[in-house]
């Protein structure tokens, strides 16, 4: 008996643990929605190239798109242009647009649209990059400026990362002579960026250009220059404007490197127009489309691997064992007396067809006809398979009655009573009688109500969409009920109606 | 408020021992009885069978009618006798049992005095082959047999029927008794839950104790007034001797024995009872759990000592632990 108990709560521990975890990884490492009316930004951005082609000259025109292998995932990409070869070509991290072009005249305009999210992507790769590199040849007064920048700059910080933002102070300083000697009194980014470049290149610190596009809404905008180092375990991003550190969770990185946004040959006044739209979209809606588009695949598994037809079915189907539960809870625990197990289940399952408030009259009402016709028939004196047949034969010709009146007066409700109500009705009607022969009618009037009660309440709680969805979208919630019930099964304390049976006992 | 009050009423009932319906399953339906013996107790006729065979005294087997055809036996089986019942042999709660005090000119005379025809029988054996009565209503057999009398010592406090006495015995070891007696409201039969009164039984001395009806104490029979405190019990070591052989009998560690008291034949099995009720704890105003503890801890001391006890030792036992009158 001892090693059945722990043999028991092993398996009740190992379904709930399993259960936990499973449940526990689908939401925090898959990122799958708890709640189906949790919604994820949707950006959708148009890049709009426009230039002015050279008659009689072959097109060419390279142009970067985002490398989308940080925290974004691209759910729909396209390359809108007539008469014009597309092809993507990745390199290093960059990945670059080639739209070419026999011939060609006029103005030019050609589209790059990517839809994309920011959840329910891949692991992160884990960074790599440079740690040392050559000093770039610089001569005369501006290597002079340089190195009486770099003095207090090495006074002034302790690592790369302090490094790097005292150079971007410094640079930023305009009173500073050799500054405004560095940059020749340009003080855009691109200027501000090379300075910063040979800075620390003297002291021999990589560094690396990005440009990144800020994800908001109808704002008109350019890619914003930004500047990124690697201290040996991750990349350090800085602006060269600002002196700001540290990527803000709204850029998307569109390129890296020196190199223009656009490469053009056969055309001039390239120009880009970026144009940024946000939309909201269903959060699960938005997970089952991202796993179309990315190798992981976390949904194809679960129960949305299913065909829409049987999805909607096991949607009903996975709320059955909370059901059981249910009246699981109430039978054992409650003391309530059923039906059966499972009758008050199916009751609460027919109840879906009919709705709750008609489905408990319809129920009553037929039931209450029914069983008043084997009382009848009790005076008979006919067998119990010949009676029951008469029984079930008035329930259908009463359903059929209850459904022809409903629809003459309009009620298209009384219509709803399908075959599987029927078929629990009737069952509902025998069992009831049986047990009306057995224990009689005041305890099979407790046992109807009782049953009822069970199936309404069981009815109530398996037709909540979020715990519908909750199960359906997390299956491993049934091992935790499958242990519950595994509990329940060695359990001894009272039932609460015990507590009322047993009254007799305080009186002394 | 109520919930604190249903802590409280829970903590006083686990102090007595009070057995819940939950505990009863677990720990002891399901712990001591094991499924593929439950047919001996859910028939009747095996369990008289084997009672016959094992010599314990039941009351004795007129015929048994399995199949509709059958039904024509019905006349030899009962040619010259005026008395008899009729039960389905796996009926449960004392449903579909007919018993027939008299006959009267062609026709018969049930116990309240009702007269019906042979025709009449005729139907009732063959609602009880359909399985009307049966539990799950599967197919069924129809148990004749011997009418008992009650001794007329029950006369004064019971309501026509036959009083019988429930013992529960858990491994052999008698651990609560009570006495069921028949109110008008039960219809002559003797099943708590239709309206029959329980009245607890003191295990060593026979004698009767407080009485339970629908949950309630109470101290007086409801159709007789008479007080159904204090009465002795007759030939009541024969009663627990019974009790206790009837482990051997089917093998099941915690049931339900029925037995009866015939004015000619002496105590006499009924049947047999996998899951008997709690009721009987409110009888005897005792909780099931701590006797069945005693019981337990008893058993495993004599298994550490390698033997077992005789249906005497075992009756011994019981009286000497579980007497609820002090002995003077």
């Amino acid at each position: 008996m001892r090693s059945l108990t722990l043999h028991l709560k092993i398996l009740i521990a190992l379904c709930v643990i399993i259960g936990v975890t499973v449940t526990a990884y689908q939401i925090f490492v898959l990122g799958i929605p708890v709640s189906e009316d949790e919604t994820d930004s949707l950006w959708n951005i148009d890049a709009k190239v426009e230039f002015q082609a050279n008659p009689r000259d072959p097109i060419k025109l390279h142009m970067f798109v985002p490398p989308l292998n940080q925290d974004y995932i691209s759910l729909n990409e396209s390359f809108i242009s007539n008469n014009y070869g597309v092809s993507v070509n990745r390199s290093d991290d960059n990945r670059r647009v080639t739209w070419s072009a026999r011939r060609a005249s006029g103005k030019q305009t050609l589209y790059y649209r990517l839809v994309m999210t920011k959840r329910y992507s891949g692991e992160q790769i884990k960074a790599k990059g440079p740690i040392y590199r050559e000093s770039l040849p610089i001569e005369g007064a501006e290597k002079i400026a340089a190195e009486a920048l770099l003095a207090p700059i090495r006074q002034h910080s302790a690592d790369v990362e302090t490094f790097i933002s005292e150079t971007i102070k410094r640079v930023n300083n305009t009173s500073d002579d050799n500054i405004r000697l560095l940059l020749g009194g340009d003080v855009s980014s691109e200027r501000k960026a090379s300075v910063i470049d040979i800075l620390l290149s003297i002291a021999h610190v990589p560094m690396q250009r990005l440009h990144t596009i800020r994800l908001q809404a109808d704002v008109q905008q350019s890619p914003e220059l930004w500047l990124r180092s690697f201290n040996g375990e991750k990349w350090l991003y800085f602006n060269p404007q600002s002196g700001e550190q540290g990527l803000p969770n709204d850029r998307l990185i569109w390129w890296l490197g020196d190199e223009p946004l656009l490469d053009l040959d056969g055309g001039n006044k390239a120009a880009v127009t970026f144009t940024l739209s946000n939309s909201e979209m269903n959060a699960i809606r938005l997970a089952k489309l991202s796993n179309e588009n990315t190798e992981a695949g976390f949904l194809d598994y679960s129960l949305y691997g299913l065909p829409l037809q049987t999805q909607q079915t096991y949607q009903i189907m996975i709320m059955i064992p909370l059901g059981v539960m249910v009246i699981l809870i109430l039978r054992n625990l409650g003391g309530l007396q059923t039906l059966g197990t499972f009758t008050p289940v199916l009751i609460a399952l027919a109840f879906r067809e009919t709705q709750l408030g008609f489905g408990i009259i319809l129920f009553t009402l037929i039931t209450t006809l029914g069983l008043s016709l084997r009382s009848y028939l009790e005076h008979l004196k006919l067998q119990m398979l010949p009676r029951l047949s008469v029984v079930l034969t008035f329930v259908v010709v009463l359903i059929a009655v209850i459904s022809l009146f409903s629809h003459k007066l309009g009620l298209e409700r009384g219509l709803s009573v399908a075959l599987f109500p029927m078929v629990i009705l009737t069952m509902t009607i025998e069992r009831l009688s049986i047990t009306w022969e057995e224990r009689g009618g005041n305890h099979a009037f407790k046992v109807a109500v009782g049953t009822l009660f069970a199936a309404a309440l069981a009815h109530y709680l398996m037709s909540i969409p979020e715990l519908a969805y909750f199960i359906f979208t997390f299956p491993a919630v049934l091992l935790i009920m499958v242990g519950f019930m595994l509990a329940m099964g060695r359990y001894r304390g009272y039932r609460l109606t015990e507590l009322f049976r047993f009254k007799a006992f305080l009186k002394d | 408020m109520l919930g604190f009050g249903l802590i409280k009423t829970w903590r006083e009932l686990s102090a007595k021992g009070i057995m819940g319906i939950n505990r009863r399953n677990a720990d002891y339906v399901l712990k001591y009885n094991k499924r593929n013996l439950y047919p001996i107790v859910d028939d009747k006729i095996i369990t008289k069978e084997r009672a016959i065979s094992a010599g314990i005294n039941v009351p004795e087997m007129y015929g048994v009618i399995s199949t509709e055809k059958e039904i024509e036996k019905l006349d030899s089986i009962l040619a010259g006798r005026t008395d008899f019942v009729i039960k389905p042999a796996m009926g449960a709660g004392g449903d579909g049992i007919l018993v027939i005090a008299d006959r009267f000119e062609d026709r018969y005379k049930t116990i309240s005095g009702k007269i019906i025809s042979h025709e009449e029988i005729e139907y009732q054996i063959s609602s009880i082959l359909t399985g009307l009565y049966s539990l799950g209503g599967s197919r069924d057999r129809a148990l004749i047999e011997y009418r008992v009398t009650p001794d007329p010592l029950f006369k004064s406090i019971s309501y026509e029927g036959v009083p019988d006495i429930r013992v529960i015995v858990l491994m052999g070891y008698p651990i609560m008794a009570m006495l069921r007696l028949p109110t008008r409201q039960s219809g002559g039969k003797a099943n708590l839950h239709q309206g029959a009164i329980g009245v607890g039984v003191d295990l060593a001395t026979g004698i009767t104790l407080q009485g339970t009806w629908l949950n309630n104490i109470i101290n007086k029979h409801p159709d007789t007034s008479n007080h159904v405190a204090g009465v002795q019990l007759p030939d009541w070591n024969g009663f627990m001797t019974l009790a206790a052989g009837c482990y051997e009998l089917c093998g099941l560690g915690y049931i339900g024995v029925d037995m009866v008291l015939d004015q000619d034949k002496g105590p006499l099995i009924l049947e047999l009872n996998a899951r008997p009720g709690l009721n009987i704890q409110i009888a005897n105003n005792a909780g099931l759990t701590l006797r069945a503890h005693a019981v337990e801890h008893h058993l495993a001391e004599l298994k550490r000592q390698g033997r077992t006890e005789s249906v005497e030792e075992r009756v011994h036992f019981s009286q000497s632990l579980f007497a609820s009158i002090p002995s003077q």
